[in-house]
């Protein structure tokens, strides 16, 4: 199987509002991510974009970025879901040998409308949109379940949300106590509104490259995978999905998952319960890092999520000392984390 | 410079041949509609044309509730309190409105639909489920 290298990545935000259009807060991701790998835009072979015209509030894969993806006139597909997930279509194009190089983006501005009615709209229209429900309600059915017989679930989650805003360096979080996050409003209980992680705006894009791992970290394996749309169709205990999806993308790494290790894991939480979730489906135990940068807690952009984990990583890896490790990226998507996307990510020589 | 704009465009959503067995029911006949798989032998609720599991077809009607029991809840200020809620006969839950006033609620609990005097073939010809009372109210 071909080696990808991960050769350039670039990022705007997370940031509370940028006043730019949309095509301009991509273009400055993508320029960052081009001029990381030292390659131009007639470099690229294929494109792959992660945007939800739902939350643009247009079709942005046709009107928005289109140019500033440089897809004129190049195949580019379009993943209506997380960055990652498109991240896990674009190492499928070099694997399959369709292409060498893919530059894969992600962007949205939750400043552009009210979230939690966007989100409302992507529920199912005849039994859940006309309720009101949306990923917030939905984040807060499944909190509920785990917390029922877990009478420290509050009190440990508000501890981690204080350990993540307080590593945070974006500026969106505030930094708060565990008491005053037991304190702030509900939002969808029994999670509060110190326990959500900010959201905003921004973009990210990497440049994909069939090469060799003497160039910097390399994507080793991928795997994503979806649940069924309703809460009272799945286990809301376990993320089954991203226990498939971990699977699927170690296979592909060629690790066993039960015995797999990672110095890493970038989980996209947007929520604290999230994160527990996800070491129970990953296995994942206490000797890897966790998100040394707060995570999405910090800062989160829907959409770009994942794929800023797989940023987060990135440089990580590059960092001195940390060539030749190993880290685990995260994604998710949809109510309660229906569709699930996972990357591992290995250092570098 | 930021344009400020709403959309408006009104949508006619399909309802399939399962959903609107369900909603029909709901309008004429306050009954709960779920759909039995017999391939994984499981009562689906809300009625669906194709099990989620094994993606088998042609399921069979059956009639699920009005007694159901609680399976999770969220309190959403100013919307309400969301509940997921498993109709007596069926193996899933489904998703809808708890009523009050709800005093330290418990999974298990056992809930009883209410349906709306009115009713025009909508999920809120259902207004929610309540806790019945030890006493049976």
């Amino acid at each position: 199987m071909r080696t990808i290298r991960i050769a350039g990545v670039g990022e705007t935000g997370p940031v509370q509002q940028d006043r730019r259009s949309i095509p301009e807060m991509v273009l400055g991701a993508v320029d960052l991510a081009l001029a990381d790998a030292q390659i131009g835009h007639g470099e690229i072979d294929s494109v792959v974009t992660a945007s939800v015209d739902l939350f643009d509030g247009l079709t942005a894969s046709n009107i928005a970025v289109t140019e500033v993806v440089g897809a004129v006139m190049k195949p580019e597909a379009r993943i209506a879901g997380d960055g990652l997930a498109a991240t896990v279509h674009g190492a499928c194009q070099i694997w399959a040998h369709a292409y060498d190089t893919v530059l894969v983006v992600a962007h949205a501005k939750t400043s552009m409308a009210a979230n939690g009615k966007l989100t409302q709209w992507a529920m199912d229209p005849i039994h859940l949109q006309p309720l009101g429900v949306n990923f917030s309600a939905a984040a807060g059915l499944q909190a509920n379940v785990l917390a029922q017989h877990d009478r420290h679930a509050e009190k440990r989650w508000a501890r981690l949300s204080c350990e993540r805003r307080a590593a945070g360096t974006s500026g969106m979080a505030k930094k708060l106590s565990q008491s005053e996050i037991l304190a702030s409003e509900i939002t969808t209980s029994p999670l509060r509104n110190g326990m959500c992680a900010p959201l905003g705006d921004g973009a990210c894009a990497v440049v994909l490259q069939a090469g060799s791992n003497a160039g910097g970290p390399v994507l080793s394996g991928v795997g994503h995978d979806l649940e069924a749309h309703g809460l009272g169709d799945r286990n809301l205990v376990h993320w089954a999905g991203l226990t498939r999806a971990f699977d699927r993308a170690c296979r592909v790494a060629n690790l066993p998952p039960a015995d797999a290790r990672f110095d890493l894991a970038e989980p996209s939480c947007f929520y604290p319960h999230e994160e527990e979730l996800f070491l129970r489906a990953t296995g994942i135990d206490g000797g890897t890092v966790i998100s040394p940068d707060g995570g999405l807690m910090a800062g989160c952009v829907p959409v770009v999520a994942g794929m800023s984990r797989l940023v987060a990583a990135f440089k990580w890896l590059r960092q001195t000392g940390n060539a030749g490790k190993r880290a685990l990226v995260h994604g998710h998507w949809g109510p309660a984390g229906q569709a699930q996307a996972v990357a591992i990510v290995d250092g570098g020589l | 410079m930021i344009r400020e704009e709403a959309i408006k465009i009104p949508f006619q959503y399909a309802a399939g041949t399962a959903g609107s067995e369900f909603l029909i029911n709901l309008r004429d006949h306050r009954q709960l509609t779920g759909s039995r798989c017999s391939d994984c032998e499981r009562t689906l609720a809300p009625a669906r044309a194709y099990c989620p599991d094994c993606g088998r077809e042609g399921l069979h009607s059956v009639n699920i509730g009005p007694g159901a029991e609680l399976v999770s809840w969220t309190i959403v200020p100013d919307k309400g309190v969301f509940a997921l809620v498993r109709p007596d006969g069926a193996d899933t839950a489904m998703l809808h409105k708890l009523l009050g006033p709800i005093d330290d609620p418990q999974p298990g609990i056992r809930l009883q639909v209410v349906f709306r005097e009115e009713r025009s073939g909508h999920i809120n010809d259902i207004e929610g489920f309540a806790i019945v009372q030890e006493n049976g109210e």
